[in-house]
């Protein structure tokens, strides 16, 4: 017993501290912003509709011209590294608080900015493209900012089949006519470990070095990443035609939201985890 | 200093202990001792986890019909899942609020226990995962579990029934997935005509019903297998496709490419009920199902084996159809469907 409130007197103190600790800092100092370029290549993003020439468009290896209405992206698990290496999660277990949806159309959520991180010099970030297993179940109860958000009529990023969210979405147009495009991915993962499961993981972890140390405490770094979705079809691990139809081997749109034909497009986007760790994504500089 | 926050601690313990207690008044609620039918598949093992009691059924029942799960208040899981017709309807695909089309085939509640797999593609192991999902799809529901307890928590009548199924009045999500669960799990059919004849209580075939048991056994019994009439795997049998984007069948679930446009061979059980038939309702009798058979089957790559090696058919004569469906009809549970 004597032990036991020995702890919890510790514990209490520790609480205390921990809750002050917080207040000491600058908290602009303390701030890191990621800002999001989506483009093709070297050109930002201009969405449009079928018929818009303001868009952006761009030509696929396999030559098939394709510009976007639509485009958006969840990232989540975003883990700053120090120089000496040390990892500094920033709320990973926390979807409110640590996950976004990149929204093409929405200026202000290509910018997502990290608060109270701790003072150091950073020489490379990772995040997941997507949204772990274990935080991919729609609990609206548990995360229900985010919940929200991503369920939003003007977002609609959740895969209600599935009881999870969409990691990406896509909507465009392809080909001098103008077919239809639209590729969603995200998990489908089934299942206990030790027991029967099933589905495909669309989640990747993505790990980028930047270009120069960001130095948080002094001062609030910007550290700008490019997502090129010239990648989505012709990518690292795989150069995708598209096509239109019916068949187990048609993508463009039908049976696109589904598994089958998503992973490729996975791959492509977020690495395979594997030879590719970075996907489409790159860091373009670093603002200090 | 040290003997205050000490105090603190030990007024907090105590306090939750207080608690405890107050919310233990003793409430019988006694696990169901359901009747498990001979010769059935092993029981799902997630079941273990959620067995079935007195209140956890009788609440998850009123919430099957609860119409407050729907945004505009209009439909429960009952107004698709109707029991006259096993729990399934009389829709080509299941329709929502507001009219809204889904993209499936409403599936009949049977059994559910005994399934390793729900929905046409096996979308989910887990029987309380299921629930949600209709609660949150736009051409369903189109609403939100907070939404749902939102409506719900001041009823007293779901307040005293959580009391009674969980310990306590709190209403949560999971409590109302594994309320539904339960019930559902209580949905067991096993006493049709064929389960007597094969009983031996008294019940005897007819002529036509015996050769169609026959035929049955010959040319479907190699899918529609075990006493659920289902082998529960995933075939693409040819039949005419859903263009709707979104369906690929167990492929979009998998992502393997032999899984694409397969969908889980449904049980025959209680099949009179639940026409029309196929994974978006393609056919209107049992008869047009087996004129198709007999016609033939869409070609495709992944076209099950039984077909592929068979000129992609299953020949049957007039009569042997007539048979196959007064069999199919022994497998009517009037007391499923009334009860």
């Amino acid at each position: 017993m004597q032990n036991l409130k020995k702890y919890l007197l510790l514990s209490v103190a520790a609480l205390a501290f921990v809750s002050c600790s917080s207040d000491d800092d600058n908290p602009a100092a303390n701030n890191v912003t990621l800002e999001f370029n989506n483009t093709f290549k070297n050109n930002t993003i201009v969405l449009g509709d079928a018929a818009s020439v303001a868009a952006t468009s761009n030509t696929s290896a396999a030559g098939q011209v394709h510009h976007f209405s639509e485009l958006k992206y969840v990232i989540s698990n975003i883990r700053l590294i120090k120089d000496n290496g040390t990892e500094v999660p920033y709320n990973v277990n926390d979807l409110d608080k640590g996950a976004t949806v990149i929204d093409q159309s929405k200026t202000a959520s290509l910018s997502y900015v990290l608060s109270n991180i701790p003072s150091a010099s950073y020489k490379q970030i990772k995040f997941g493209l997507g949204i772990k297993q274990e935080q991919n179940t729609l609990d609206q109860v548990r995360f229900p900012n985010f919940y929200a958000a991503a369920g939003a009529n003007d977002t609609a990023m959740m895969w209600e089949w599935g009881s999870g969210y969409r990691f990406t979405k896509v909507e465009g147009f392809y080909d001098t006519d103008n077919k239809a495009m639209s590729i969603h991915t995200g998990s489908t993962v089934e299942g206990t470990a030790g027991s029967y499961t099933q589905g495909v993981n669309a989640y990747r972890d993505i790990t980028l070095n930047l270009t120069a140390n960001a130095v948080v405490g002094s001062k609030a770094p910007k550290i700008k990443i490019k997502a090129d979705f010239d990648k989505l079809l012709s990518g690292k691990i795989n150069t995708i035609t598209l096509s239109t139809g019916t068949g187990m081997g048609d993508n463009a749109t039908p049976n696109v939201h589904t598994a089958a034909q998503m992973v490729k497009f996975v791959d492509n986007l977020g690495g395979n985890g594997l030879s590719d760790i970075s996907g489409m994504f790159s860091v373009t500089s670093v603002e200090n | 200093m040290k003997k205050i926050i000490g105090f603190g601690i030990l007024l907090l313990l105590l306090t939750s202990c207080s608690n405890d207690d107050s919310d233990m008044i003793s409430i019988d609620n006694p696990e169901i001792s359901l009747n498990i039918p001979t010769g059935f598949p092993e029981i799902n093992s997630f079941v273990s986890l959620n067995k079935p009691t007195k209140y956890g059924v009788e609440l998850g029942q009123k919430l099957f019909s609860e119409k407050r799960f729907s945004a505009d208040n209009t439909i429960s899981c009952s107004s698709c899942h109707i029991q006259e017709n096993a729990f399934a309807d009389h829709n080509p695909q299941a329709v929502g609020i507001e009219g809204r089309v889904g993209l499936r085939n409403t599936p009949s509640i049977q059994n559910l226990m005994f399934m390793k797999f729900y929905n046409w593609d096996g979308s989910k192991l887990q029987l309380e995962n299921q629930p949600l999902v209709p609660i949150i799809t736009h051409e369903e529901m189109d609403s939100s579990i907070l939404e749902v307890i939102g409506k719900i928590k001041n009823d007293s009548d779901y307040k005293e029934l959580f009391l009674k199924a969980f310990g306590d009045d709190n209403i949560t999500p999971d409590r109302i997935y594994k309320s539904i669960a339960q019930f559902e799990y209580t949905l067991i059919s096993a006493n049709s005509k064929y389960d007597k004849v094969k009983r031996n209580e008294g019940e005897t075939f007819t002529e036509s019903e015996a050769k169609g048991y026959q035929t049955f056994q010959q040319k479907c019994a190699s899918c529609h297998s075990t006493e659920l009439f289902t082998d529960q795997s995933f075939r693409n049998i040819g039949f005419p496709l859903n263009t709707n984007s979104n369906e690929a069948g167990r492929g979009r679930v998998t992502g393997i490419p032999s899984d694409f446009m397969s969908f889980r061979v449904p049980t025959l059980r209680n099949i009179e009920y639940t026409a029309p038939y196929g994974s978006f309702g393609q056919f209107p009798t049992l008869k047009s199902v087996l004129d198709y058979f007999d016609n033939g089957v869409l070609e495709a790559d992944n076209l099950d084996p039984i077909f592929k090696n068979n000129g992609a058919k299953i020949p049957l004569t007039e009569e042997e159809k007539n048979n196959l469906i007064s069999f199919m009809k022994t497998l009517n549970d009037h007391d499923f469907i009334r009860n």
